[in-house]
């Protein structure tokens, strides 16, 4: 059985490699999409999935990372991977502070704090008059779609071995205790600040690194497509489906709802987002806990 | 045994309009099993948070090996060495009997493995081996009773704070409890146990008694003399022979 998992993961990972050799712009593109969604679903699961902060603003580490690199290869000219690992850095930098206010708040307060320091984050980032402000930032062509889809893909797996890792990790239990009760934790000898702020600087890095790609991928950013709250709220929702605070949930979910989506849209291209919120609700009331533990549920009772 | 383990002094501490502890003053000694005793909302458990270091009084200073640990968070003060269990069982429901208790020994194991391996031999001695892998939230209240101890035990500490431990079990199991509690203090471990009303046991097991009533300390001492203290009397035993 692990032999097996373990093969099946390694023709995956080639499959996904060697896919811009076999395939067309539109299926290239809609692999991106999917890559970039999972990958975000990773990063938002480790602060909201583990140690239990939802988190409705991980967005901003998203376009802080999409505009350092706007800036870093338009006015500094820099090469544009190079760009978007500062981006990342920038990003996961500036949630240590960021994360030391925010995670005082607890809850739905967390939840809805985030959500308006995105908003913030976007007013000042769009504030610099070097990001062109509302008219966007023009970034100078250079960048295939291949490159992008292979820097996307180096961080997808990059936050699947992260998980895989936290999820073994006395840090990971950590998380997860102060998810349950952060008291107890606290008076079991865990420093649930520390913790805290590690998991939501890391839930920061991931899209920070993102942001870049996305941003040489676009050619063109302004505050709607680097803070978009469609790709924000699309892999919180992937990340629930799949299970939240689960190694394989984000990807399970991102797979299932990017392929449901493009079908649909597809064959009902008039009533698909009727189709696929009625088949979401259906889903989230069936399985209410996201598939992978209902399957490992499953699987534990036979 | 001469020098105090825990010295607690002058603690005060208001919520709102309502003095909760009243400078209340106290010593635990290395190994010793001291009882706070008192009714519901007499403050042994604003007593607990403040010595763990969840509440921050308003007054006072509590020293630990001679050192104040005030202000000190929560996850310092158990790696000091105390431990406390909670009134209302809280175990993490989402993990296993073993990972709940590998949480505490994480902070003197170096890897999440060796934590689990002596939280596996804690989960065993208190008895919960066969639901060593069932999720916390599986286990019944008394279960869950000893889930608390167990975790508190995993830090290996000096003196351990029991917040209510006989409340909800059953005469045998307290007996079991009793047992359970001087044990540890014949293996070196104080332990501080707050008690409402079985006072067979309290007077069985502690080396010293404090009682409180209303966020004040109304008497202090041997079993011996609590019993026969006449404030004590008057204001919470009612007879001296009450039995639990």
């Amino acid at each position: 059985m692990k032999t097996a998992l373990r093969i099946a993961a390694v023709v995956a990972i080639a499959a996904l490699v060697f896919a811009p050799l076999r395939l067309n712009g539109y299926l290239l593109n809609l692999l991106y999409t999917t890559v970039l969604y999972v990958a975000l679903a990773y990063g938002w699961n480790i602060i909201s999935g583990y140690a239990g902060y939802f988190s409705f603003g991980q967005i901003a580490f998203f376009g802080i990372g999409a505009y350092a690199t706007g800036l870093l290869v338009a006015d500094q000219h820099w090469f544009w991977m190079v760009a978007a690992l500062a981006g990342g850095i920038v990003a996961c930098a500036l949630a240590v502070p960021l994360g030391y206010v925010m995670l005082r708040l607890r809850g739905p307060f967390f939840a809805m704090g985030m959500f308006g320091m995105a908003q913030m984050v976007r007013v000042l980032v769009t504030a610099i008059p070097a990001t062109g402000s509302g008219a966007g930032l023009f970034l100078p062509p250079g960048s295939s779609l291949t490159g992008v889809y292979y820097w996307t893909l180096a961080i997808c797996l990059g936050a699947i071995a992260l998980t895989l890792w936290i999820d073994r990790s006395a840090f990971g239990l950590r998380l997860q205790a102060l998810r349950e009760d952060e008291q107890v934790a606290g008076t079991l000898g865990v420093d649930v600040t520390r913790a805290k702020i590690t998991a939501f600087s890391l839930s920061a890095l991931i899209p920070g690194l993102l942001g870049g790609g996305y941003a040489l991928f676009l050619t063109y950013i302004e505050p709607d497509a680097a803070f978009s709250s469609r790709l924000d709220l699309q892999s919180i929702v992937m990340a629930i489906l799949g299970g939240v605070g689960t190694v394989w949930g984000p990807l399970v979910g991102g797979i299932v709802m990017t392929q449901v989506s493009e079908a649909l849209w597809a064959r009902f291209p008039q009533i698909y987002l009727m189709l696929f919120g009625g088949l979401l609700v259906a889903l989230l009331l069936a399985l209410p806990r996201g598939i992978v533990p209902a399957i490992a549920s499953r699987w534990r009772a036979r | 045994m001469t020098e105090p383990l825990l010295e607690v002094e002058g603690i005060a501490i208001a919520f709102g309009g309502v003095q909760a502890l009243a400078g209340v003053s106290l010593e635990v000694r290395a190994g010793e099993i001291f009882s706070l005793i008192g009714p519901n909302g007499a403050g042994k458990t604003t007593l607990f948070n403040v010595i763990s270091g969840v509440l921050r009084p308003d007054a006072g200073d509590v020293r630990f090996l001679g050192r104040s640990i005030i202000g000190r968070a929560p996850h310092r003060i158990a790696q000091a060495g105390i431990a406390r269990t909670y009134q209302i069982v809280r175990p993490f429901g989402r993990l296993s009997v073993v990972d709940n208790v590998a949480v505490g020994a994480l902070i003197h194991a170096r890897t999440v493995e060796r934590a689990r391996r002596d939280a596996r031999e804690i989960v065993e001695f208190v008895g919960l081996a066969p639901y060593a892998d069932r999720f916390a939230s599986d286990l019944t209240l008394t279960q869950r009773k000893r889930l608390e101890v167990a975790r508190a035990l995993a830090l290996r500490p000096k003196l351990l704070l029991l917040d209510e431990v006989m409340a909800g079990l059953t005469p045998s199991e307290m007996d079991g409890m009793a047992d359970f509690v001087l044990g540890l203090s014949e293996r070196g471990i104080a332990a501080v146990c707050g008690i409402e009303h079985v006072m067979r046991l309290v007077m069985r097991i502690s080396h010293r008694i404090a009682v409180l009533d209303a966020g004040r300390l109304i008497a202090q001492g041997d079993p011996h003399a609590i019993q026969n203290d006449p404030a004590v009397i008057e204001a919470y035993l009612g007879t001296p022979t009450v039995a639990g």
